[in-house]
């Protein structure tokens, strides 16, 4: 298949998400000419948000129509090296978005920004505990980038998306009531916190009565109307319940459709081409410079779009996927330990445990937002002493209540022991819906020597290229720090007066099962960091063997996180973005030199 | 575009919203009315009549009339898994459908060649077989107590039907079976919003600003449908 | 190309203001095509000669009126589709006088009793453009459907002779005598070029303007009748129905944005503001605004509004007993809250809203069954789409709903009833007919 030379550009952005929207948006401010790829269709608040159609539960969420087209292409998921890996043919355990917005679109909106130790975890964890406490296998790292250095990017993502929350220290000095292990911060939230859910309050409070410390969870849900300093509009969040899933027909939910895209669709300097499926980089003869993008469109042309710049900000593992399809950077070998691009991949460790409360309180778990609720750290990051515990990684804990609809209710049915139909069924059901509440150990997946990914040697997408392989399992450590964590959950629950408990652990021996929605925070795999032979990218998300391409996402993650990954993703873009106009631009070339 | 993955085509939608804006012209009528216990009628679309005799009959088990709500069948539930069948959904094209398909463990997910509207038609098959052998009568006509029985040995895949596991495609009728109930009428279940009223879902509503923090006070409104029925 | 040209223009544009019809013609093409493209915006020639979607002034925008359709024509300097064939001053007859070059009399959906005021040198900037800044476009029209014998036009001569001013009077309307020179480009703006009287000032028998200018007395912007389902409101000092409460930066920032504390643009006003005002100078938009302040209310007008918490109260405790409630928190209260504050100027406040409590209330009963488009202006780059609820209520829950808006938080308007909805329905079905269904993907907004 030939492909059409287009007319070159300065940068070609691939994939319309968070990423590549904030990327768009400063290279633009910076002069240069932007064409944004995107594989799915254009998508708008007043199409794909339109109320009352959009408040449909099995469209939103179990018809998946803001996500990927699975028929197109997949991933292939196994659990370890000795497995087959087999196709990954109905959306279940993660949920990949497509079309305009991304993932940015359906998300729910948790806003946080990126604990300081977790950004120097290898350090933090020999500093404290000495380098045996790292398990076997554990590929720990640093990022390459401290807090201080992400600080005005944090805050320049928090402006731009209208971001909710409690601050607890302004410049050294504590201003409020928020998350006292929170770093300090230059400027207070852009909004002040939602107000709490039913069940947020009852569990603010009983995690005090713990002995906990609990705080308003940061949210780019807005608390009031708002004005961005792009000038772009948000509504104020009426705790609806549809975020993730959904386009937010208040308008409240930042996405960058909302809250960048209006401005930069005015901009004569970008063009955004939608249906437009990227196959592959295009490399020079010496495979250290990218000369541009190749792409299918919508009725199977394929066209090769020149750029000096090229900017990769897909989600996570199309990212990985399309370095791999490229030959930018060399792929990792698990066996000889060698290589980067596939290197630590990881997940999040997520379990749900559920409270059933007295039968004279309504929890109304239909009232929700998707960014809100209360949260402790107590048990994230380096906030407590693992010594004694011996694991790496933690966990927050939360009421994260983004409104729990009548599908997902009737599916989740009645307390343990309840039969799934039948009227014992709905007896539990209307019992449990309407007096428990659900509370999360949002924790950490650290990397591992023998989960990564790489390319499946069986299927193909549509276009006839190999899909991308996982190879993933929970492994011991995050199994130890998810029990214990959840045990503190108990001793909430406790506080509560509760009248039954539902404690959901991991346990040892359960593989990863992909027919369960867990999260659709995935992460690593083409990671950042200071030494190219553990690094796929440069502290400046700057691919180190092709220095004219640029990827930006999740994938940079070096592990896993307790928190919620889009703040962290857009202040590096934001950072890598000012990396770039401040010096890649004026001299083009590596921005790290060895 | 994009919107529809889940509305029917547009014969068999207009048949549910000719049904649906004949409860907005009368508002009020529908929503305080009490609702027969019985199908409402539908011709099937999609299943022969084998199949919608079994389908009627299983629906009307999973999730059976009480004190608490009507059954699946006034709910409309096997009219919503018909229609859902002539959609992107049933015919499979929302999945990767791309060959070899070679079997797993089960962790790692659906791994058949089958569309949802071919699961029907196999498992319906399958289970009516089974039926006959074992008890010399289909499922429809079996009593309810019985019927019972054997949905939970096919929920816990004691059964196979060809290249189906029984507790596969009980896992395709359960799940079908709540989304028809529980999903905004809109799409041919959930009739009179009675699943959601039974549970205390206000629908599609979609604003709680006055109620997010009144703690401690039930919300006291009505359900409401993307039509604009009341309840 | 035209981004430049508006740049070009505000660079340039200080000392282009009243004295512009004494103003040398600008040496350089460019400013001066710059100049007419102002002049196009003040005199909003795009909200009806441009058809969402497609080139610019190629014209086909449908005006659906009781005798039959009406389009609007190519104004592109195409010789044969559009107006290349036309000199200057055949130009400036057909603006000013309503005079087609073959002599025919254009139908006054053209505001040309509005544009006889327009300066000469207003006219020559204007022709310049078309001529030179405007791309041809070779599409022709398609012919307006006005059934015989409405379809002649001599009938419009005489019209043309009763109701549109001579050059002789339009020119003393103009130099009348004004208390400060930024009234005086206002009162040119609104009632020349702006036409704003088109929609907002009552009309008479023959369909003209009961007044054309502030001198005329105190109908004129005192509130129009209904165009395609929407109805014109006063843009004269009344506290409540009027712009009593509205401060000049109000009026601006309107103009500009579409969107202020007390209310958000909709309908015609949209168009109104995307193709016109908000390309307009701060200078040129204070001069409307002071012009507007100084219009005193058309009639003696009730107390003023004041706020009645209510209904804000009851719907809080969840009492929904008053008619047409629960379809106010089932279908409007998301946006426009319970208290009817909405969240300016996001989703704007019900409460005090002009339009809201007008006499009429044919504009709230279109907005509620079709919706409306706020559309993004440079300075507000965010859309918002109000959807329609034509299918999810009918005519009584509509006029109960209406009705309910209408008397809650001190509104104090009068209730409306299922055939007043019944009847704005059937006009808006009429008038959304093909052009609207066509356009509309073109008019949704992508944010």
């Amino acid at each position: 298949m030939d492909a059409t030379r287009l007319k070159p550009v300065d940068v070609v952005v691939i994939g319309g998400g968070w990423a590549g929207s904030i990327m768009a948006k400063e290279m633009t401010e910076a002069g240069q000419k932007v064409v944004m790829l995107e594989r799915g269709p254009d998508r708008s608040t007043a199409v794909e948000g339109a109320y009352p159609g959009s408040i449909d539960e099995l469209e939103g969420n179990y018809r998946y129509r803001l996500f990927q087209d699975l028929s197109k292409s997949t991933v292939t998921i196994r659990n370890n090296m000795r497995q087959r890996a087999l196709p990954y043919r109905r959306m279940a355990a993660f949920l990949p978005g497509e079309g305009v917005g991304g993932a940015g679109l359906h998300w729910s909106g948790v806003h946080f920004r990126m604990p300081p130790d977790d950004l120097i975890l290898r350090s933090k964890v020999i500093e404290r505990y000495g380098k045996s406490f790292i398990p076997e296998g554990m590929n720990l790292q640093d990022y390459g980038v401290t807090y201080d250095e992400l600080e005005p990017f944090f805050d320049r993502a928090e402006k731009v998306f209208g971001t909710s929350g409690e601050p607890y220290m302004i410049n050294g000095q504590v201003v409020g009531k928020g998350n006292v292990f929170s770093p300090s911060r230059s400027q207070p939230f852009p909004l002040p916190a939602l107000k709490d859910v039913h069940t947020a309050h009852l569990f603010r409070k009983a995690a005090t009565e713990a002995g906990f410390h609990p705080y308003s969870m940061p949210a780019a849900n807005a608390s009031a109307q708002y004005t961005n300093p792009y000038g772009a509009q948000m509504g104020p969040c009426n705790f609806c319940g549809y975020c993730s899933g959904y386009a937010c027909y208040m308008y409240s939910k930042a996405s960058p459709n909302v809250n960048i895209l209006p401005v930069l669709r005015r901009d004569p300097l970008f063009e955004l081409r939608t249906h437009a499926h990227v196959l592959r980089v295009e490399m020079d003869s010496t495979k250290t410079r990218a000369t541009g993008v190749t792409y299918v469109d919508r009725e199977g042309r394929t066209w090769t779009q020149p750029a000096e710049l090229v900017i990769i900000s897909a989600f996570q593992f199309h990212n990985v996927r399309l370095m791999l399809l490229s030959g930018i950077g060399k792929p990792y070998d698990p066996v000889a330990n060698e290589g980067v691009v596939g290197r630590n991949f990881v997940y999040q460790n997520v379990t749900t445990s559920f409270v059933w409360l007295n039968r004279n309180i309504e929890t109304e778990q239909f009232i929700g937002t998707g960014g809100g609720g209360v949260a402790f750290d107590d048990f994230n990051s380096e906030n407590f002493d693992h010594g004694p515990l011996g694991f790496v990684g933690g966990s927050p804990v939360w009421v994260n209540q983004a409104g729990v609809k009548a599908i997902a209710a009737a599916q989740a049915g009645g307390p343990p022991g309840t039969p799934r139909w039948g009227s014992a069924w709905k007896k539990g059901l209307v019992d449990t819906y309407r007096h428990s509440l659900r509370i999360d150990a949002h924790g950490a997946n650290m990397a591992y020597r023998d989960v990564f990914l790489d390319l499946d040697p069986t299927w193909k997408d549509a276009y006839g290229l190999p899909l991308l392989r996982m190879t993933f399992d929970w492994k011991d450590n995050d199994i130890r720090m998810n029990r214990y964590v959840v045990d503190r959950i108990g001793e909430v629950a406790r506080a509560m007066d509760a009248r039954q408990v539902q404690l959901t652990r991991r346990e040892f021996g359960v593989p990863f099962d992909t027919r369960k929605y867990q999260t659709t925070h995935l992460g690593g795999g083409a990671v950042m960091g200071t030494d190219p032979a553990t690094s796929a990218l440069n502290r400046y998300l700057q691919a180190w063997d092709v220095p004219n391409v640029f990827v930006i996402g999740a994938n940079a993650f070096p592990q896993g996180t307790g928190y919620n990954p889009t703040g962290m993703v857009a202040a590096l873009a934001y950072w890598s973005a000012y990396h770039i106009r401040q010096t890649y631009l004026k001299n083009p070339g590596p921005l790290v030199s060895l | 575009m994009s919107r529809s993955h889940a509305v029917p085509s547009r014969r068999t939608f207009m048949q549910v919203m000719a049904g649906a804006s004949a409860l907005v012209a009368t508002p009020g009528v529908v929503a305080r009315g009490h609702a027969a216990s019985s199908a409402p009628p539908h011709a099937p679309v999609f299943f022969n009549d084998a199949e919608w005799k079994f389908l009627n009959a299983a629906c009307a088990r999973l999730i059976p009339g009480d004190a608490l709500g009507p059954d699946a069948v006034a709910l409309g539930v096997p009219r919503f898994i018909d229609l859902q069948m002539d959609t992107p959904y049933g015919r499979g094209q929302l999945w990767y459908m791309h060959e070899p398909f070679v079997a797993g463990p089960a962790n790692l997910g659906y791994q058949l060649p089958h569309a949802p509207c071919e699961l029907y038609r196999r498992g319906i098959a399958g289970a009516n077989a089974w039926c006959l052998q074992h008890e010399g009568s289909d499922f429809a006509n079996l009593p309810a107590a019985r019927q019972d029985e054997v949905l939970t040995m096919m929920e816990k895949g004691e059964m196979a039907f060809d290249d189906i596991p029984s507790d596969m495609f009980f896992e395709q009728l359960l799940s079908n079976t709540m989304e028809g109930a529980f999903a905004d009428p809109v799409h041919g279940g959930n009739i009179g919003l009675k699943s959601w009223t039974m549970i205390g879902f206000p629908g599609a509503r979609a604003d709680f600003m006055d109620w997010v923090d009144q703690y401690g006070v039930a919300y006291p409104l009505g359900s409401v449908s993307i039509s604009g029925e009341t309840a | 190309m035209r981004g430049g040209h508006v740049i070009a223009l505000l660079a340039g544009l200080s000392g282009w203001g009243l004295h512009a019809a004494c103003a040398e013609p600008a040496r350089d093409e460019r400013a001066e095509i710059a100049a007419g493209e102002y002049v196009a915006h003040a005199a909003d020639c795009g909200a009806c000669h441009t058809l969402p979607g497609h080139a610019p002034f190629s014209g086909g925008l449908a005006f659906h009126l009781p005798m039959g359709t009406i389009r609007s024509t190519n104004i592109t300097p195409d010789p044969k589709a559009g107006i290349g064939g036309y000199s200057e001053a055949e130009f400036a007859r057909a603006v000013r006088q309503g005079i087609r070059r073959d002599g025919a009399t254009l139908y006054p959906a053209m505001p040309y009793p509005s544009y006889a005021r327009m300066t000469d040198a207003d006219v020559h900037a204007l022709y310049v453009y078309f001529m030179k800044g405007v791309a041809p476009v070779a599409i022709p029209v398609a012919p307006n459907d006005i059934v015989w014998p409405l379809s002649m036009r001599w009938p419009l001569v005489a019209w043309r002779m009763m109701f549109v001013p001579s050059r002789d009077q339009a020119g003393q309307q103009v130099r009348r005598a004004f208390a400060d020179p930024q009234l005086a480009r206002g009162a040119y703006l609104v009632e020349g070029p702006g036409h704003c009287g088109a929609c907002h000032t009552p009309r008479g028998i023959a369909m003209q303007e009961k007044a054309l200018t502030a001198a005329d007395g105190p109908l004129f912007l005192s509130g129009g009748g209904a165009v395609d389902g929407w109805n014109p409101v006063s843009l004269r000092g009344e506290a409540r129905v009027g712009l009593g409460r509205w401060s000049e930066d109000d009026i601006v920032t309107f103009l500009r944005t579409g969107r202020v504390t007390h209310a958000a643009a909709f309908g015609g006003m949209t168009d109104a503001i995307r193709h016109g005002t908000q390309h307009m100078t701060e200078e040129d938009l204070r001069a409307i605004a002071h012009y507007l302040k100084s219009l005193p209310p058309a009639r003696a007008e009730q107390a003023t509004w004041r706020y009645d918490a209510a209904t804000g109260r009851a719907l809080h405790a969840g009492d929904l007993s008053a008619r047409g409630a629960r379809a106010y928190v089932d279908n409007c209260a998301a946006c426009h809250r319970t208290d009817g504050h909405g969240y300016p100027t996001t989703f704007p406040p019900l409460a005090g809203n002009p339009v809201v409590m007008d006499a009429s209330a044919t504009s709230l009963i279109r907005i509620v069954l079709t919706g409306s488009v706020l559309h993004a202006t440079h300075q507000a780059p965010s859309s918002f789409v109000m959807p329609g609820f034509a299918a999810r209520m009918d005519d009584q829950a509509v006029a109960d709903v209406v009705s309910f808006i209408r008397q809650s938080w001190g509104n104090a308007a009068q209730p409306v009833s299922a055939s007043d909805v019944a009847a704005v329905r059937r006009s808006t079905q009429a008038s959304t007919q093909g052009q609207e269904g066509a356009a509309s993907s073109a008019r949704q907004p992508m944010n």
